[in-house]
């Protein structure tokens, strides 16, 4: 089922910014708009509603924890899912706990990023169009 | 080597209390102790001595045995309770050197004794070498101090380095498959041959920056155990099934038959999988191509292990003790122009161990040949 909504991807490294976004675009003809920093990713979720946002953990000022918060505050059906560079379980939980419905570690092959988050994708976007945030 | 005479000056300024109840006697010792330079104080009784030892702190106590009130070994016992190993070495004056007196005196925590009257040479000699020992234990401890702060240092360092360089390889690595997918275009052969260069050594980067973060997390005692049932068995046929499709390139293969059902033992999955991932690819990597790799799994109420034979040349017997070590790579090398940066092992037995468990690699007999690695796990 290729994906075709909106994206917000939030990352300080441009070089994750360009792989992941690459990888994106494997999954469908997505809407991708990108964010350099936790308080961007903030602002264009507002602005943009995007259906998809995938957070960096590790960014500087508004790192990606209290991004999330604030954007789970803004609308708590958000879809999030965190990029990790270390599976720190405290943070994955952390992540949890506020709202985030999954995480993927950036240095896994990038077949495995990939069918994970048509997983995820599929599970949170039922084929009617639903959202489902199981 | 120094004589003793010139040890001397090491020990100036170094505190001595005495206790005793005579006055004559604390003349005495105060003359012999003078030459060598010791900051000395006194006190009368026991009690007296706790004080003082309170505000002076000396760096060896001389206790006569015999006080009013509170009696030397009692003392002793005191200050040792109070200061536990911190306690300064205590030496008794005993009138008799009746051996009841010496006997009880080092149980109570003493550790030799000066027998009055007094003879000076000796008496200067004895406590010169208690100065010293206790000087030793001092910068021991300084040093054992010092090493452990150095080695938290370096495990910072090391994990801050490996982490910081993780993100950027993983770009790297995961950009130059799409160029090599043609997502972009087509690449001539030269292109290609480029491309999936960047590639292994981007991802032989990786496995070395990630081979070094677990080693200084599980250095600083920060590796945490998730441990939860699993199935052993499973753990082993994805890691095999995995692994197979990397030694078909040296028409390797590993085949692992169990026909036990399933039997849940308590591990962390993601750990275990590195052990067995671990164990696979070096089975492969030092096994001359066209080899045949066996996983065998066992499993009773002690609890389970399982093993991996290979067909490599086995461990020399002279570098055994450097197998399971880190950085311990032997004069075995890969047959294939894989790469080893020798930490493997030594991750695989920080994880097993983690989990009470042991592992072992012995040589294989004639005619089989090779090498058998084997973890035990318990059943808890």
């Amino acid at each position: 089922m290729p994906f075709d909504g909106k994206i917000l991807l939030a990352d300080d490294e441009a070089h994750i910014r360009k792989f992941m976004g690459l990888l994106l675009r494997q999954l469908g003809s997505p809407t991708i708009i990108e964010a350099v920093n936790g308080a961007q990713a903030v602002e264009l979720y507002q602005s943009e509603r995007p259906d998809l946002v995938l957070l960096d953990v590790n960014m500087p000022e508004v790192d990606g924890l209290q991004a999330l918060e604030k954007i789970h505050a803004l609308d708590p059906d958000c879809a999030v899912i965190m990029l990790t560079s270390l599976t720190t379980r405290n943070i994955i939980e952390r992540a949890a706990e506020l709202g985030a419905v999954n995480y993927i570690r950036k240095d896994t092959p990038k077949e495995e990023i990939l069918s994970t988050l048509r997983q995820i994708l599929d599970t949170l976007f039922e084929p009617d169009g639903e959202t489902n945030n199981t | 080597m120094e004589s003793s005479a010139s040890n001397a000056p090491d020990l100036k300024g170094r505190k001595i209390l005495i206790v005793d109840d005579d006055r004559l006697n604390l003349r005495i010792l105060t003359g012999i102790l003078r030459p060598d330079g010791y900051t000395l104080a006194e006190a009368d009784s026991g009690e007296r001595a706790l004080e003082v030892y309170a505000q002076f702190r000396p760096d060896l106590v001389l206790l006569d045995v015999m006080l009013p009130g509170l009696n030397g070994f009692e003392t002793c016992r005191t200050l040792h309770k109070t200061y536990g190993d911190e306690t300064a070495p205590v030496i008794f004056i005993t009138a008799k050197s009746e051996s009841d007196d010496v006997v009880e005196g080092l149980t109570a925590g003493g550790i030799d004794y000066l027998p009055k009257p007094f003879r000076p040479k000796e008496a200067l000699a004895r406590i010169r070498t208690h100065m010293h020992n206790r000087l030793l234990v001092e910068q021991q401890r300084l040093l054992v101090d010092q090493l452990n702060k150095a080695d938290a240092a370096k495990n910072r360092f090391l994990g801050m380095a490996a982490h910081d360089l993780r993100n950027p390889l993983a770009s790297i690595r995961a950009l130059s498959e799409f160029l090599q997918d043609v997502t972009f275009g087509p690449l001539n052969a030269e292109q290609l041959d480029l491309i999936k260069t960047i590639h292994t050594a981007s991802q032989q980067m990786l496995d070395l920056v990630n081979e070094l973060l677990d080693v200084a997390t599980i250095e600083s005692g920060e590796m945490k155990l998730c441990m939860e049932p699993h199935d052993l068995a499973g753990v082993i046929s994805k890691s095999v099934e995995l692994t197979n499709i990397e030694a078909v390139k040296k028409k390797t293969h590993i085949s692992f038959e169990n026909e036990l059902p399933p039997i849940l033992v308590k591990f962390d999955a993601g750990k275990m999988k590195q052990v067995v991932d671990n164990l696979l690819s070096n089975a492969v990597k030092y096994s001359p191509p066209g080899s045949h790799i066996t996983v065998l799994l066992n499993a009773d109420d002690t609890g389970c292990s399982f093993s991996v034979c290979d067909q490599g040349p086995g461990i020399p017997e002279n570098e055994r003790d450097k197998l399971f070590k880190d950085f311990g790579r032997l004069s075995v090398k890969p047959t294939g122009g894989e790469k080893s940066v020798g930490l493997g092992l030594a991750i695989c037995r920080k994880i097993v161990e983690a989990h009470g468990g042991t592992i072992t690699a012995v040589n294989l007999p004639a005619p089989a040949h090779g090498c058998e690695f084997r973890v035990i796990l318990s059943a808890t």
